[in-house]
């Protein structure tokens, strides 16, 4: 087997990203389902206003969570796959070179769809703990009829088994597009030569640190975007956390910090180990030639970190466009709603937590460079 | 003055441990053109990553004018290799993201040489500096790998089979290359290599196998690239 479920394994930032996007859609389409069924009992227009904010609710965290994850998750397993064809060329172009076609040597990659069902089934067993909790809150107020939990395989179905096959075939798929090189292309393991844009051929002539610099971001631009993604993500949730805490619930604010959190760690873990991995044999040729840590750190890692800068600020805005969206439109009609405005020492706050941990994970990734040997370099 | 004394290097643990290295000693003029000649599994790759402090030993001191570099933790060993050692392998190991030029410039920068294009031009490649290490010839990515190390102004190149992935006329002309460098410059050469023939080209010659020396000699006459056999 060319894949096995050993590299479906590393796949966890999927797993991860899945079980945060289904753990949510569940959690909103099961309410949203059930509220629906509470409908021909609402005798009040209150009430009713109350039921059509809910449902909007429902709606849009879906919408827009759902969504958002499930277009990382997509990225990142194609980055994976194309990251796995570079890193075993060779072992392709023979099997190739004795006759396997592309689709044959593709459907191993099957397995990818694996780390999706772990992480959506685990989302969907985890909402279902959770959501005693979530009902109950929403039924606190008495407003609306008590709204009771049932379970709707078409849910399962939907967020469990559907992604799971989606995904699988989303990796045959690209890897059966991504094998379509040459077989002599493969074997040779040659390095690809990069692209040369009109800029490039006219780019003035910049330090070995700096060129290297540019060109770790320009080969590498999906890792530009999970570092980005995980910048957003960071400072999104936990100003999103904070501001949830008066407007909705502690358990909503809790819930969306672990959330952020956990996906900011995972997405920039990831990231930072591929950065590192990928650059092993350019990182142990320049401790060869004698360049510092610093400056292999500073010249691989360093590039990222204007990145992450715009990831927070854009979080910084994601987060207060859909508050306001949903205090302003959702919930205008409901009294008891407090006045939200743009949190100024919560977002510096949140500013200052994302710096010390975006430098914690740039240390850890400095670390795991000291580790690289000179001998890589001699390893081949 | 690089003296190599009693130096001894073991791989794995324990049942599996095989001593590589056995007690060797040895002496390198400055300037001087040394080649260490083996077959394959003497130890001679081990002995030059030992002298050239990409690796240290279990026993034994390698000195350079006085200083033991078997005693230097890694950091020293970064600063002491950036000071003063150059490194052409078989595989070149050029940054394939990069151009011909930035790869050059990874040791020029290093020595702060800003006239790393005359380097360029001194191995032909003067009209190949935007171009990318993939679309190169072996030829022409040993010569950026000459390039280099050359660059970085060593006081010693150390070279690992530099001709060992090359047909005989590009092998012939990289040697050629670094020889005629190594007359300018006046920099130390040490080359690994099997090929008996090139070792015709070297001031001195130690013969290893097994793991230990058999016998070091004086070449009375330097042949160039164009006269040797191959």
């Amino acid at each position: 087997m060319v894949v096995g479920i050993k590299d479906a394994a590393k796949l966890i930032g999927i797993s991860v990203i899945s079980l945060c996007a289904v753990l949510v859609c569940t959690m909103f389409l099961n309410f949203y389902i059930d509220i629906l069924e509470i409908e021909p009992l609402i005798a009040s227009e209150a009430a009713m206003l109350f039921y059509d904010a809910q449902v909007s609710t429902a709606k849009i965290v879906c919408a827009v969570s759902g969504g958002c994850l499930l277009v990382t998750s997509v990225i990142m397993l194609l980055f994976y796959i194309r990251h796995y064809i570079d890193t075993h060329k060779k072992e392709l172009g023979i099997l190739k070179a004795l006759g396997y076609s592309n689709l044959k040597i593709a459907g191993n990659f099957r397995v990818f769809g694996v780390s999706v069902l772990i992480g959506s089934a685990a989302g969907f067993s985890a909402s279902f703990l959770l959501m005693p909790t979530f009902y109950d809150l929403q039924n606190k107020d008495r407003i609306l009829p008590e709204i009771s939990i049932r379970f709707h395989p078409s849910l399962f179905f939907c967020l469990v088994l559907l992604p799971t096959a989606a995904f699988a075939c989303l990796s045959v798929c690209y890897a059966a597009c991504r094998l379509k090189a040459p077989v002599l292309q493969l074997i040779k393991d040659s390095p690809q030569t990069p692209a040369k844009t009109k800029k490039q051929k006219n780019e003035p002539d910049c330090p070995f640190l700096a060129g290297l610099k540019k060109s770790t971001l320009r080969t590498k631009k999906t890792l530009v975007f999970f570092i980005a993604f995980a910048s957003f993500c960071f400072s999104a949730m936990t100003q999103m956390s904070a501001s949830m805490d008066t407007l909705s619930s502690r358990m909503m604010a809790l819930m969306t910090l672990i959330i952020g959190l956990v996906l900011a760690f995972t997405t920039l873990f990831l990231a930072i180990t591929a950065v590192v991995r990928g650059n092993t044999k350019t990182i142990a040729m320049m401790r060869v030639f004698g360049y510092s840590q610093k400056e292999c750190c500073r010249a691989l890692l360093g590039g990222y970190r204007p990145a992450s800068y715009i990831g927070f600020a854009l979080g910084t805005a994601y987060q207060y466009a859909l508050l306001r969206i949903a205090v302003d439109l959702v919930f205008r009609d409901i009294g008891d709603i407090p006045a939200y405005e743009f949190d100024v020492p919560n977002m510096l706050a949140s500013l200052a937590a994302f710096l010390f941990f975006y430098e914690l994970m740039m240390y850890l990734g400095a670390e795991r460079i000291k580790k690289i040997s000179v001998k890589e370099i001699m390893l081949e | 003055m690089i003296r190599i004394n009693q130096i001894k290097k073991s791989y794995g643990t324990h049942e599996n441990r095989a001593l590589i290295l056995k007690g060797i000693s040895a002496e390198i003029a400055d300037g001087d053109f040394v080649v260490i000649l083996g077959a394959s599994g003497s130890g001679k790759s081990t002995l030059l990553n030992v002298i050239s402090g990409l690796e240290q030993p279990d026993s034994g001191s390698v000195t350079y004018d006085g200083t033991d570099i078997t005693a230097f933790n890694d950091r020293e060993l970064t600063a002491f290799r950036r000071e003063n050692v150059g490194f052409i392998f078989q595989q070149y190991y050029l940054l394939p993201n990069l151009t011909v030029e930035k790869n050059v410039r990874m040791g020029a920068d290093l020595a702060g040489n800003s006239d790393y294009r005359s380097v360029l031009k001194a191995v032909g490649l003067e009209n190949k500096l935007k171009k990318y290490p993939g679309e190169l010839s072996g030829g022409e990515q040993q010569r950026v790998a000459v390039a280099r190390a050359l660059a970085k102004r060593p006081r010693v190149l150390f070279l690992d089979e530099p001709t060992g992935a090359l047909d005989e006329a590009t092998g012939r002309q990289v040697l050629d290359y670094i020889s005629c460098l190594q007359e300018e410059y006046r920099f130390t050469v040490v080359m690994v290599t099997h090929n008996l023939n090139i070792a015709e080209m070297a001031n001195t010659v130690i013969k290893m196998n097994s793991g230990m020396i058999l016998e070091i000699y004086t070449n009375e006459t330097r042949k160039n690239a164009r006269e040797i056999g191959w």
